[in-house]
């Protein structure tokens, strides 16, 4: 008990540090980068005196420094902010208003967006990762307990295919294949469960290469340890060892791999599906934020993305240590 | 006991490979094991002692084949049973015990849940907590301490020798007719192996288990078994009583391997002499603790004191011996004194310098003074550089030569410890241990060091290949004048090779002295307690019975007050409880930190012969 409280109080410090080193990071380049929001804002007609004005309001003139400050007290406050662009009712309301006509409290609060487009992107992560699960874990064991046979060139041949396709290639080709020419499955948007398939295909096509890779790797190194063959010379089956035993101890740099690489894979994964799709989650928020200056989106899906990732981190080094008492974080 | 054996091997052969390639490592083995008896199995390395004892239990594969014979058990052909009726009786009725107890269970489960896994697996019908009973009190019969608590412990948290012990457990919790035992000694300190054989008898006197004990090392043959085959090259060339094959052995290769057992008392001479020389090395109250956290408590660090305040002087050209049980800081030592880390607290002097006050080139320079050789041979060598080019390595840092003039020197050192010239572009690839050991070496020795230190060099290699390599120690110091320290737990080796013994438990040096006073008249108790445990053919001086206690040493962060000893120590009286011993003089250059004097120690059980000076031919030389 005392080392599980010490373990979180410790990590969850380090962690509040590094999601503010990525916070600022992200905050002080999108100000430093070309593209002024005002201009997308305001529209191309806007005179600069009009231009000064809003930007003064929204305090993009004071020093980075002054105006990051600023942001952490609202969010220590709960607010993250409006989006620039985006309305309380949802459209996009760029270029269309002059400066003094709508004030920013009308747009809409990042945080509802955000809340709005979560559900959607966990939907996808989890059909997807379940989907890639389905394949690479069967198969990763296979190929992992059989060093030499078929599983281990189905897992090989498979990976090295499924690697090479990049995901918006597959994306549009299975657009075309199910949905454009035979009708099977709706693609584009979201209207119901349906329209989650396609993506999670594509999603699960990204992430099982390297699964299956990790799997059969994780589970070949604990299948040659002297354990396993000690344990059937002890009178336990081969099935019990590798199912209560090998397994487990498989599990450590499993979860090492899905905390450092394959959570990064699958948020990347799903910017680029959602965008494909016009899958109505975080990513295509994000997406558009970016082509749209829209500093407040952009900032509040960075912080969100990075404590998700060190939280993520910290479960699984938590796991781990669960798992096998000689790791120490 | 003129019973039906309970397992016969009959004309067994095993290849490696297939068709013509195939090389055969067992040929013709034939040989009986009685109920209830003991069968031992000697071998040196490569003899396929492993192998054999491998397929007793059908644990035989692939590119290994079983080409002829039978291994019948109970009337049943073991190496031709389904998978299923073998399956029936591995772990039940007959069990195996490995030479290695560390890599034997899953790292990731408490030792005693496995064996509870065990159990119920073998009976299913026993519920959880009648299961962990069992084990529990199986645990505390192995003289486990505290068995209710190892229960649930870490195999990471278990001594080597706990572990074989829990193994012994796992082995016969089900009871076995036969108890197949590979080498299981071969890994543990010297007491806790004399600790494991004592216990392994009584329990096969307790249980009537009929074991099968293999073991390269003929003083734990005699020690358990009552018959001995004898295994040279994949052949049995000798098959025994244990009497009668220490007194006549028939087998030329039989009288070669009791031979080349290492004598400490009988038949010793020309133990190495202390010398007069200056001091070169020499180490004043050194000490270094270790900070490891405390899972159990908040923010809590333990302190583990590996060296207590260790001081001693080597003279140029002698060898000095530091010896002691796995944990007692012997190899915490010689990574201080190679400055791998610096001490705590004390001084390390080279030459009247203190290694301590030295930096940049300087301390550079007096690295080159001072080499450390390591156990093991396959890892200290980098497997895709030629064995020239490491070798030379140590040149090129210290910009001692370059081009011709650095190959002439590798080919030079090469010849000298052994090693053809021929191989300097070759890779280390197919090099035997003993060869690997000579690269590492010549490493070293390129440099010509004034000390050399050698922490269990000479461990991980067989008994010829020992000898060899201390001839060569022997040659390198006469022509070069250079000085030893030898860390190893091996005493055999440092009866040999020391001049002066230093004996080490718990951090702190508990005996200091010439050969001859720390081998036939030792003051301190846990001295004699390690030589009561070795393994030998000779008649011991100090034995097991006088000395031997259950037990280890306690762990270094928690040491008792008073003397360190005194939990293991038989002759313990009330001042040992508060008052530590300080070492203390005896006579001429030997010390002992023991309250005790000598008279109140029981007198060595056969006088020793083996004294320098005196007549008696030594028998059979190695």
């Amino acid at each position: 008990m005392a080392f599980a409280l010490e373990f979180f109080l410790r990590r969850i410090s380090q962690g509040v540090l590094i999601v503010l080193a990525v916070a600022f990071v992200i905050f002080a380049l999108l100000r430093i980068a070309p593209g002024d929001p005002i201009r997308i804002i305001l529209g191309p007609m806007a005179t600069p005196s009009a231009m000064e004005e809003t930007a003064e309001r929204f305090g993009l003139r004071d020093p980075i420094p002054v105006q990051f400050l600023r942001y952490l007290g609202d969010i220590a406050k709960g607010d993250f902010g409006n989006s620039f662009i985006r309305g309380k009712q949802g459209g996009t309301t760029g270029g269309s208003q002059d400066a003094a006509g709508s004030p920013p409290v009308e747009r809409a609060a990042v945080i509802e967006l955000i809340a709005k487009a979560l559900p959607y992107t966990l939907l996808l992560a989890a059909c997807g990762f379940l989907l890639a699960c389905l394949v690479s874990i069967p198969l990763g064991i296979m190929a992992g307990v059989r060093n030499n046979g078929w599983p281990q060139k189905v897992a090989l041949y498979l990976s090295s295919l499924l690697v090479s396709l990049p995901n918006v290639w597959v994306g549009i080709v299975l657009i075309y294949l199910l949905s454009a020419r035979t009708g099977w499955l709706p693609a584009i948007g979201y209207r119901h469960i349906g329209y989650v398939i396609i993506p999670a295909i594509v999603v699960a096509i990204e992430l099982a290469p390297v699964m299956i890779r990790s799997i059969s790797v994780a589970v070949a190194t604990n299948v040659q340890d002297p354990f396993y063959e000690i344990g059937q010379v002890r009178g336990l089956s081969a099935r019990a060892m590798l199912f209560r035993h090998v397994l487990r101890n498989a599990a450590v740099p499993l979860l090492n791999s899905f905390g450092a690489q394959m959570i990064g894979m699958l948020l990347g994964g799903l910017f680029v599906v959602e965008y494909i799709f016009s899958f109505p989650g975080i990513g295509l928020l994000t997406i558009n934020a970016v082509f749209q200056r829209d500093f407040p989106v952009i900032q509040t899906v960075a912080i969100f993305a990075s404590t998700v990732l060190v939280f993520i981190n910290i479960a699984v080094d938590f796991a781990s240590t669960t798992i096998d008492r000689r790791l120490k974080f | 006991m003129g019973t039906e054996p309970l397992l016969t091997v009959e004309n067994l052969s095993i290849c490696l490979g297939t068709g013509d390639g195939a090389r055969a490592l067992l040929s013709n083995i034939t040989f009986a094991v009685k109920p209830k008896s003991v069968l031992g199995i000697i071998g040196e390395s490569g003899s396929g002692k492993t192998l054999l004892s491998r397929a007793l239990v059908n644990w035989v594969r692939a590119p290994l084949q079983v080409t002829a014979g039978k291994v019948i058990y109970q009337g049943l052909d073991l190496l031709a049973l389904p998978e299923t009726q073998m399956a029936r009786l591995r772990g039940r009725e007959i069990a195996y015990i490995g030479a290695n107890p560390t890599t034997a269970l899953d790292p990731t489960v408490p030792v005693g849940h496995q064996i509870e896994e065990k159990l119920r697996t073998i009976e299913p019908g026993l519920s959880g907590q009648e299961a962990r009973k069992r084990v529990i009190a199986m645990l505390d019969a192995v003289r486990i301490p505290s068995a209710r608590s190892r229960f649930d412990e870490y195999p990471f948290q278990f001594s080597g020798g706990m572990m074989q012990r829990a193994m012994i457990v796992d082995a016969l919790i089900s009871n076995p007719k036969l108890l197949v035992a590979d080498n299981i000694t071969q890994p543990l300190d010297v007491t806790v192996a004399a600790q494991i054989l004592r216990l392994l008898r009584d329990l096969q006197r307790d249980f009537g288990t009929s074991i099968v004990f293999v073991s390269s090392s003929f003083g734990t043959i005699v020690d358990i078994a009552d018959e001995v085959v004898v295994l040279d090259k994949g052949k049995i060339v000798e098959a025994q009583d244990t009497g009668r094959i220490q007194k006549s052995p028939d087998h030329p290769y039989t009288r070669e391997l009791l031979a080349k057992v290492p004598r400490l008392w009988h038949g010793v001479s020309g133990v190495p002499q202390v010398h007069v020389e200056p001091v070169v090395l020499s180490v004043r109250d050194v000490a270094k603790t270790y900070e490891v956290k405390d899972r159990a408590s908040l923010f809590k660090k333990n302190r583990v004191q590996a060296v207590r305040g260790v001081s001693f002087e080597v003279r140029r050209g002698e060898s000095l011996g530091l010896i002691g049980e796995s944990g007692c800081g012997k190899s915490t030592l010689s990574r201080l004194l190679s400055s791998l880390e610096p001490p705590d607290r004390g001084a390390i002097e080279v030459n009247g310098v203190d290694v301590a006050t030295l930096h940049g080139d300087a301390l550079l320079s007096m690295r080159r003074r001072f080499q450390l050789l390591l156990q093991d041979p396959y890892n200290s060598i980098p497997s895709h550089v030629s064995i020239g080019t490491t070798i030379a390595e140590p040149l090129r840092i210290h910009r001692l030569a370059s081009g011709n003039g650095l190959r002439e020197r590798v080919c030079a050192v090469m010849q000298e410890v052994g090693l053809s010239p021929d191989l300097y572009d070759a890779l280390p690839v197919g090099l035997s241990a003993g060869q690997r050991q000579r690269v590492n070496i010549a490493r070293a020795m390129v440099l010509e060091p004034s000390v050399l230190i050698l922490d269990e060099t000479l461990s991980a290699l067989d008994q010829v290949e020992q000898a060899k390599l201390l001839d060569l120690f022997d040659n390198l110091q006469r022509k070069h004048g250079i000085t030893y320290l030898y860390i190893s737990h091996d005493l055999a080796m440092v009866r040999r090779a020391c001049a002066r013994i230093a004996v080490m438990y718990l951090g702190k040096i508990v005996e200091i002295g010439d050969n001859e006073t720390i081998f036939d008249e030792p003051a301190h108790p846990y001295t004699r307690t390690l030589l009561s445990s070795v393994s030998t053919v000779e008649a011991k001086p100090f034995l097991p019975k006088d000395y031997l206690l259950e037990g280890e040493p306690p762990d270094p962060i928690h040491i008792p007050e008073g003397c360190s000893f005194r939990s293991r120590c038989p002759f313990v009286i009330e001042t040992c409880r508060s008052v530590e011993p300080p070492l203390s003089t005896r006579a001429g250059t030997s010390a002992a930190a023991c309250h005790l004097g000598l008279e109140r120690l029981p007198m060595p059980s056969v006088m020793t012969p083996g004294r320098p000076g005196s007549d008696l031919k030594q028998m059979d030389s190695l």
